[in-house]
């Protein structure tokens, strides 16, 4: 059973679970976009459209719906680099996923950056537990990218005594602290700068 | 928010003006790697989303300053040829001072980030090795660097 479809042991109902659904959807979205500190439950229950007791029903608290939207925006954005990067096994390749991002983050000129970083910085000195689960969800992308360069191992463009875990945990601290930068000046530049120099990197480790 | 943007500029400004070779630059690093992971730093603090965007904007350009203008040192006395055993050696040419200080800045940033959620500084470290890789100091230089990695798990 996952946490998605219980509540305190007892499954729910269809409907119940849409309306812990549509009440996660919207406080992923108000978190994302003014921050979770900033946001109320009043705000969610606003823009959820769901009742009091309800919101209560599903969440006797703002911790453990934070903890929820942790795990929502985590499981989408693993998905999302899971689709982007499990057959990525070039250069090439990697630089279209860099494209890719860069381009969403740029449709909004930066403003919000990581859905998942975003959380990492606001949540990680208050909740240990969420603290975990950011750290864990964190690891498995950063295996996606180290898969990727193992690829890249394989097939001759990366040099075999090269640390893929090292340099894998390097580009997406990069690219975080690019989506921070970007968010802070309201331009996508920094983000854009920093995950460029660090692919440079990775290619000038190249033996061919 | 204001002191800890201000206390760490003072730092920071006071500390890259002496970095001239790279270890120096490797105590710099050292010091913000330990101020990064210690909870309330004001390191910490002044890097931690916060509402006064327009006064985090200002304090991450000054930062960037002070690091591109160190970068610049550093490639320059590289140039000129400076043979005191721990001159950087740019491994390319050409090095852009500007760019490598966004990415050594985002590096602290993301790095920092990462490190504070695994609680454990290896994040940070691979993350500033990729940033600081064209002025890591030459092998030789780097025989007497106590800081090793951890194996990889």
């Amino acid at each position: 059973m996952t946490p998605a479809d219980s509540h305190n042991g007892r499954r729910l109902t269809a409907r119940g679970a849409r309306t812990r659904a549509r009440i996660v959807a919207a406080a992923a979205e108000l978190m994302y976009i003014q921050g979770v500190g900033a946001t109320t439950l009043d705000d969610v229950l606003a823009a959820s459209g769901v009742s009091k007791s309800q919101l209560y029903y599903h969440f006797d608290g703002k911790e453990p719906l934070v903890r929820a939207v942790v795990d929502h925006v985590g499981q989408r954005v693993i998905e999302r680099e899971r689709e982007a990067l499990s057959h990525v096994s070039t250069m090439r390749g990697l630089r279209r996923w860099r494209d890719a991002l860069v381009q969403n983050n740029a449709l909004r000129h930066g403003a919000y950056g990581c859905a998942l970083g975003s959380l990492a910085s606001e949540v990680a000195d208050h909740d240990a537990l969420a603290r975990r689960v950011l750290s864990t969800l964190f690891t498995e992308w950063q295996e996606l990218l180290a898969g990727v360069l193992r690829r890249l191992q394989s097939g001759g463009a990366l040099p075999a005594e090269v640390s893929v875990d090292q340099l894998a945990t390097g580009l997406i601290a990069a690219l975080q602290g690019g989506y921070m930068l970007a968010q802070t000046e309201r331009d996508v530049t920094p983000m854009a700068t920093s995950i460029d120099m660090a692919l440079a990197h990775i290619e000038s480790l190249s033996t061919v | 928010m204001r002191t800890h943007f201000a206390e760490v500029l003072a730092h920071e400004s006071a500390v890259l003006a002496g970095v001239t070779d790279a270890a120096k630059l490797a105590g710099w690093r050292r010091r913000v790697v330990q101020e990064l992971m210690t909870p309330q730093s004001p390191y910490v603090l002044a890097l931690r989303q916060a509402v006064d965007a327009s006064d985090r904007a200002d304090f991450l350009g000054r930062w960037r300053e002070l690091i591109a203008e160190t970068v610049n040192r550093l490639l320059q006395s590289s140039t000129r040829g400076d043979t005191n055993g721990s001159s950087v050696q740019p491994h390319r040419g050409d090095v852009d001072a500007e760019q490598a200080a966004v990415l050594i800045l985002a590096a602290l940033h993301g790095g920092g980030t990462l490190s504070q959620i695994a609680q454990d500084p290896r994040p940070l470290n691979a993350a500033l090795d990729l940033a600081l890789a064209p002025f890591a100091p030459p092998p030789e230089a780097r025989a007497d660097d106590k800081r090793t990695e951890p194996p990889d798990q």
